[in-house]
């Protein structure tokens, strides 16, 4: 048997001295007790956010301690500060975030925005035209179009684009994966959709977000409102309901918000089932201006999941393997969709 | 788990350690390691683990009984049937979902209502990779290459985890006589080791990705959206894109196996540097090229047997090369540009010749080109890319670092290797101490570069 390769190894260039193996174990963990000292409440914090599991305990394991150690220490501030301007990320600062003003409890939640306990009155915005037969009153001209979400809105937001590009609409892709309005650690979609808002001026704003959803949100006294109750809903409703009323700007633009088809596993068509009875909820006071988009019935009719549906006469499959996501095909459904509600509110596009 | 993640960076201090720890007891070691490898690819899907055992087994038992046999016939058939059972493996992962959509539109549009069932499959990670070393140690026994190994050696092989995701596609007789005796403590190449993770870890995160996120797939998202100075950037900055991204993650896998004693084969060598297609291919992806080179092209019959027969070897081999990477006809067209390139240097070879920089210019530049098909979602956009080529408009995405980092990629391919060379041998020649100091600092400075939805996927992960 050969042991000698033909072809070219890794270790044929020059290269510097072999060392022990002991060496190579120094140089790791030289390299990883740095790293827990100056980062560990990153490590933390990245655990935090993981699924429960084997690997979010592991990470946890190493993460807590690694934490307490950190925050114990100057060295992480300092990291920050010098590296702080290498984040690709925007600064998420001012007003408008969910944890600004934690939520004291389902009914304070409700009450948000409304005046506290206080009735909420009823005004025409409540009313979507078409539902009550009469003519919609249709914006001028659809020019920034932000498509916005979790990884729900992907690829959504590139078949819109490439759809509209032709209409002189300039579509904004802003996905960001792995967040969730219960899921505040990685983006604040409170103070997210602000500077959405306030920096892009959309004219109309596409949402299609919550694979990540069913965290518990922090409630009265300390306790957690765990998903998927009555509670849970009201705080989700709560806060898609702000979110609602940042991208519709007093009426400036129109949101359309896409409920969730039915994922395959159970636990998540629970989180799905609050989530889209919670944007049913929040949209109610903005009807004329925010349109809920029932993505559920289209994907999963009765309530069941199915991975392949009729598409043109053939049998296509809609979602993605992980049975959560839509693929190509179920997105293009999704766009169609979208389009339509999109003709009908603004002239620009025709229809 | 993918490497440049916190999950890794916890899991490896430890399988380090406990590899060194017991790797003079051979009989504990190789259980632990074969137990470390599924853990990692677990970390995906559970599931996986069944398919890459199932693989496992199914080559080993037929490599033994192809070395048990004397009869030719039986060894042919088995041979055959074990590559046969590996590409349908593949086949049902990765293709099944791509052909019945195909097929279904045929036998539609023939009038013809049978059509096949589909199904939404997930596709294990790293299948093609592992599937081809699957083949390479059936195929290299049946060749009497190696003798059959014992069945952990071979479990060890094709899960080993550095490679196990996107490569390098090791040979069954470049890494099973490493695990004939324990690796040497005393020989390690820690520096070689750590400059390889350093450098991997900046390519794909400060680089690729940036690349990503800043020009490359906005514009070829939606070309339509874009005019020709963009587009034509966009086709620069995805080429350097998948250098860095896939040679940045087999140089991470080959420094830590360095770090765990092993040794793999070179994958890249500055590729864009490449003045024929031949030489592009001695250079980008080596370990495919080489496959490919020994179980396709040559068993077809390489360029023995006339003009015609070379020509159609050639076309055959790039096109299912191109195919391996996925089910879609950009990958085919990739194949088939590079297949076409191939036999129109052959057939000019020794008739025509250019200056080199004529050569270079020319090769780079239809290398870039066949990225588009290749990276384009669909053929309708790629094409659609092409014809935004010659739509003047403003250079919107034309940013400093964007250019900067771009086309210094390139030029570090062009200029000499010694100085760089040099370098690196000063930096790997530094105590262990400051190599791990060295290696924080990168990776404080690179996960910096992150944004707060993480790392994305290696672009290879899902081929």
């Amino acid at each position: 048997m050969s042991t000698v390769p033909r072809d070219p190894f890794i270790l044929d260039r020059p290269t510097g001295r072999r060392l022990r193996a002991r060496d190579a174990i120094v140089c790791v963990f030289v390299a990883a007790l740095l790293l827990l000292l100056l980062e560990g409440e990153s490590i933390r914090s990245t655990g935090e956010k993981m699924d429960s599991g084997i690997q979010r305990t592991a990470v946890l394991a190493v993460g807590k301690p690694a934490g307490w150690l950190a925050e114990r220490l100057p060295l992480a501030d300092a990291v920050d500060s010098v590296t702080a301007r290498l984040s690709p990320d925007d600064d998420l600062t001012g007003e408008g975030g969910f944890n600004a003003a934690p939520v004291a409890g389902p009914a304070a939640a409700a009450g948000g925005g409304t005046g506290g306990g206080a009735s909420a009155p009823i005004t025409t915005d409540s009313f979507d035209p078409t539902q009550l037969g009469v003519k919609t009153a249709r914006l001028a001209r659809l020019a920034t179009l932000l498509v916005t979400g979790d990884s729900l809105a992907q690829p959504l937001d590139e078949q819109l684009a490439r759809r509209l590009a032709g209409d002189g609409v300039r579509t904004v892709r802003d996905a960001h994966l792995g967040t969730g309005i219960s899921k505040t650690d990685i983006v604040d979609w409170g103070l997210l959709s602000t500077q959405q808002a306030t920096d892009r001026k959309p004219d109309a704003v596409v949402m299609f977000m919550g694979a990540n959803e069913g965290f518990p949100f922090p409630g009265a006294g300390g306790k957690k409102i765990e998903c998927c109750g009555p509670d849970w809903a009201v705080v989700y409703a709560t806060r898609a309901r702000r979110m609602m009323d940042t991208y519709r700007r007093d009426g400036a633009a129109r949101v359309y918000w896409l409920t969730l088809p039915l994922p395959r596993d159970a636990r998540r068509q629970e989180i799905a089932r609050a989530v889209n009875a919670a944007i049913e909820v929040a949209a109610q006071p903005y009807r004329s201006q925010v349109r809920v988009l029932d993505m559920t019935s289209v994907f999963t009719p009765g309530g069941r999941y199915r991975a392949a549906q009729d598409v043109g006469g053939r049998e296509t499959i809609v979602r993605q393997p992980d049975g959560i996501h839509l693929n190509d095909a179920g997105a293009n459904i999704a766009r169609g969709i979208v389009l339509t509600r999109l003709r009908a509110d603004f002239a620009s596009l025709g229809g | 788990m993918v490497f440049p993640t916190v999950q890794f960076a916890v899991f490896f201090p430890i399988v380090l350690a406990l590899s060194w720890a017991l790797m003079r007891r051979q009989s504990v070691w190789k259980p632990f390691m074969l137990s470390a490898s599924y853990v990692f690819y677990a970390a995906a899907n559970p599931l996986f683990c069944v398919m890459i055992a199932a693989v496992t087994l199914g080559n080993q038992a037929c490599a033994q009984l192809i070395h048990r046999s004397a009869d030719a016939r039986v060894r042919k058939r088995l041979v055959v049937l074990a590559v046969a059972l590996n590409l349908a493996t593949l086949g049902v992962f990765k293709y099944y979902g791509f052909f019945a959509t195909e097929i279904n539109g045929l036998l539609d549009s023939a009038g013809l209502g049978l059509p096949l069932p589909l199904a939404a499959i997930a596709l294990p990670v790293g299948i093609s990779f592992i599937i081809f070393q699957a083949i390479s140690y059936t195929v290299d026994v049946y060749r009497g290459l190696i003798q059959p190994a014992s069945t952990i050696d071979v479990a060890l092989y094709l899960s080993f985890f550095p490679h196990l995701v996107a490569g390098p596609i090791v040979r069954a007789r470049e890494f099973i006589p490493q695990l004939a005796a324990p690796r040497d403590p005393r020989k390690v190449a820690v520096g070689a080791g750590v400059a390889l993770i350093v450098i991997g870890l900046v390519k794909k995160v400060a680089i690729a990705d940036f690349l990503a996120r800043e020009i490359v797939d906005p514009v070829f998202g939606v070309p339509q959206a874009y005019a020709a100075p963009d587009v034509l950037l966009a086709s620069y900055a995805y080429a350097v894109q998948i250098f860095c991204d896939f040679s940045g993650y087999t140089d991470i896998a080959i420094g830590l196996a360095l770090l765990m004693g092993f040794v793999f084969p070179q994958n890249f060598d500055r590729p864009y540097r490449a003045a024929s297609f031949g030489e592009f291919w001695r250079r980008w992806h080596m370990t495919l090229s080489r496959f490919l080179r020994d179980f396709l092209y040559i068993p077809l019959g390489g360029n023995r047997g006339g003009r015609w027969r070379t020509i159609r070897n050639l076309m055959i081999t790039m096109v299912l090369g191109g195919l391996w990477h996925g089910a879609a006809w950009g990958f085919v067209l990739w194949g088939a540009i590079h297949g076409t390139a191939l036999v129109v240097e052959h057939q000019f070879r020794g008739k025509v010749k250019l200056p080199r920089w004529l050569a270079w210019l020319v090769v780079f530049h239809i290398v870039v080109l066949a990225w588009i098909p290749f990276r384009a979602p669909d053929l309708g956009l790629a094409g659609s890319y092409l014809a935004r080529l010659g739509e003047w408009g403003p250079a919107t995405l034309w940013t400093a670092p964007v250019v900067i980092v771009t086309f210094l990629v390139i030029a570090l391919q062009l200029a000499p290797a010694r100085p760089m060379d040099a370098l690196r041998v000063r930096f790997e020649r530094l105590p262990p101490v400051a190599l791990g100091a060295s290696m924080a600092t990168v990776i404080l400075l690179v996960a910096a570069t992150v944004s707060s939805q993480g790392v994305p996927p290696f672009i290879y992960f899902s081929f």
